[in-house]
């Protein structure tokens, strides 16, 4: 666009070309009248129905939670698997700030906005299901330093911050406040070694919450060395999300990567060597758990077959497709198997917190409705808000004027 | 009668075996996944993408560079290809290369080639470990080839046995373009006005520089630039 064409173009307002693009407000809301948006917009309304329901009716009244079963979908789900999910956001930041893997520089912000939104979503589902969101804040002034759930309260706080402040730089960058931005950035080092320390412990602290239910969850998946699984399959589902993340990024905002030289099939079968590589060690340490806890007579009965169909279908099989895409320099194949490893973390995750988990009572716990759509409402409002920022902040593509920041 | 206290042994035995185990089939895993087509086969498919360096000298992404002024780049079959960069070519300027036979040992850092102009030769090192498996005979026919020192100008081609190893000594993309910028103004503080319309002028150094600037001992300024 020229000069002159500019000036001849009524000025727009703040809002107007921030937030809405540079649209006028009835052209916006047009732009949003099309199925995807109507079936996005569907899910979150029905999410904040949900809401709603459950803190004016309770959770007796809205799930299929009992004294007995007292975790849910919304703990197996939204926390277990959300909190993994989101760990790209450390894994890449480490990679890039701490390792000097700076060639990966461009996947590191959508990475820390996938595991901004994941947490800030997790902690919602938590909220879901704990009520009473008042009275959180006791938990920072409790006295339970011996408690796994205090060590987690305590780091899924510190890294949600830590996390909305590594966010901050495209943030300021969008709003033009150098200043501040400068600040931001210089402490983008410090930040990252926090987001490493933070989730070191809470990502194994969330399976140290197991260590207290040897007689419930089944041997199978039980294991002294739980936390330590916990980790290692929070580092394999963060690199297996942002190869996800950045396959469907790319293809949703092409766009937005025109004119960038990144050779983002690199990048992704990188990240598919680093993929191949944990998820071959972590098959071997399920096998060990196995040897561990001498259950391998276990493997002929009907838990041992659903469990085979984790170990090899979700996690020996991934490792081989990663390992393949990875020699072959396949971006196609790493991605799949990015699929598949994603699936695989997520079904790790609910068998761990719910299907194998009070395996043994008459009574088995199967979500309620109600609970699957806020789930899905809040996995969707996770969806829409990444679209919001990443049309608007410099996440995918560098803000023309801060051409070095990304 | 079976003693229970032995009982121990076998799955501890297990699990011993299952972490060596591990370790075993880790090292198959981890060469098969850092194995198959190098990232460097694939720059070969395209025409090298040319980056100025002070507006003189060029050096093509995907090649490794040696200090001495020669490149090495990977072949999809594992073998390296060997030649002269654009620095070393416009320093001699018109020369006929000596080559080394097939089956030829060369190494990283030691004489492997020459560069003869008139009656003076001048050593190059080699950029990588190996033995020669193929010559460019063309060079000698065509003398002239020698001008696209990226392309039809390479040397000889070598079975590089530890080229991991080499290619950590080897200048790569941004690396390898600094070096040459700082080989190019090394040069440009040696450079005599009577060489004609050089930097100063914004034009390009004449092929030959090293003869026009020290007609009498031009292989040995040569000799400083290729390490030799």
């Amino acid at each position: 666009m020229t000069e002159a064409t500019q000036a001849a173009l009524p000025e727009r307002s703040w809002f107007q070309d921030k937030i809405l693009l540079g649209l006028t407000g009835k052209e916006y809301l047009k732009s949003l009248l099309n199925p995807l948006d109507v079936v996005a917009a569907l899910l979150v309304a029905s999410c904040g129905a949900m809401f709603v329901w459950r803190f004016g009716w309770g959770l007796g009244a809205t799930t299929n939670l009992s004294q007995s079963t007292p975790w849910g979908l919304w703990i197996g789900f939204d926390m277990m698997c959300g909190v993994a999910l989101a760990a790209g956001g450390f894994t890449i930041g480490a990679t890039v700030e701490l390792f000097g893997l700076k060639q990966y520089a461009a996947i590191e912000r959508p990475a820390i906005l996938t595991g901004f939104l994941g947490y800030v979503l997790a902690v919602v589902g938590l909220i879901a299901d704990l009520g009473r969101p008042w009275n959180m804040v006791f938990v920072m002034f409790s006295n339970g330093t011996a408690s796994v759930l205090f060590e987690i309260a305590w780091c899924v706080m510190c890294y949600t911050s830590v996390l909305f402040l590594e966010f901050t730089v495209p943030a300021f960058e969008w709003l033009g406040w150098r200043r501040i931005h400068r600040v931001a950035k210089s402490a983008l080092l410090a930040l990252t070694v926090l987001s490493v320390v933070f989730s070191t412990m809470h990502q194994s602290a969330l399976g140290s919450l197991f260590l207290m239910a040897p007689g419930k969850l089944h041997p199978l998946w039980y294991s002294p060395y739980i936390f330590f699984l916990f980790f290692n399959t929070a580092v394999i589902a963060g690199i297996s999300m942002v190869v996800v993340e950045s396959g469907l990024s790319h293809k949703a905002f092409h766009r937005q990567f025109e004119g960038q030289h990144v050779d983002a099939d690199a990048l992704t079968i990188g990240l598919g060597k680093a993929g191949a590589v944990a998820m071959f060690a972590y098959f071997f340490l399920k096998l060990q758990t196995i040897v561990d806890g001498h259950a391998w007579g276990l493997l002929a009965t009907g838990w041992g077959a659903w469990w085979l169909v984790e170990v090899l279908g979700f996690v020996l099989l991934p490792s081989l497709l990663y390992a393949w895409g990875a020699r072959h320099r396949s971006a196609r194949v790493v991605r799949i198997a990015g699929a598949v490893a994603v699936a695989g973390i997520v079904l790790n995750r609910l068998n761990i917190s719910v299907i194998a988990y009070n395996w043994n009572q008459p009574n088995h716990y199967v979500p309620r409705w109600s609970e699957l759509l806020l789930s899905a409402g809040l996995v969707a409002v996770g969806v829409v808000a990444f679209r919001w920022i990443v049309n608007r902040m410099p996440v995918l593509k560098p803000h023309p004027a801060f051409p070095q920041a990304h | 009668m079976t003693h229970e206290f032995l009982a121990v042994y076998p799955a501890k035995l297990l699990e011993y075996s299952l972490a060596v185990g591990y370790l075993l089939c880790f090292v198959g895993f981890w060469k098969y996944v850092q194995g198959g087509r190098p990232a460097e086969a694939r720059a070969e498919v395209h025409e090298p993408v040319r980056q100025g360096v002070s507006e003189w000298f060029t050096i093509p992404e995907g090649f490794y560079l040696h200090p001495g002024h020669s490149w090495a780049r990977v072949s999809p079959d594992g073998l390296v290809t060997v030649g002269i960069d654009d620095f070393a070519h416009k320093l001699v300027g018109p020369a006929r290369v000596e080559l080394p036979r097939a089956g030829a040992p060369v190494a990283q850092g030691e004489p492997a080639f020459a560069l003869r102009a008139d009656t003076r030769a001048v050593d190059m090192l080699s950029p990588v470990d190996g033995t020669v498996v193929e010559v460019n005979r063309a060079l000698s026919d065509d003398p002239e080839k020698l001008t696209d020192t990226y392309g039809a100008g390479w040397l000889f081609r070598v079975n590089p046995p530890r080229f991991a190893a080499n290619a950590k000594q080897l200048l790569q993309g941004a690396s390898a373009r600094l070096w040459e910028s700082a080989a190019g103004e090394a040069l440009a503080r040696r450079l005599s006005p009577e060489l004609g319309q050089v930097l100063a002028d914004g034009g390009t150094p004449v092929h030959g520089i090293a003869q026009e600037l020290e007609p009498d001992r031009w292989d040995e300024l040569a000799r400083s630039f290729f390490l030799t």
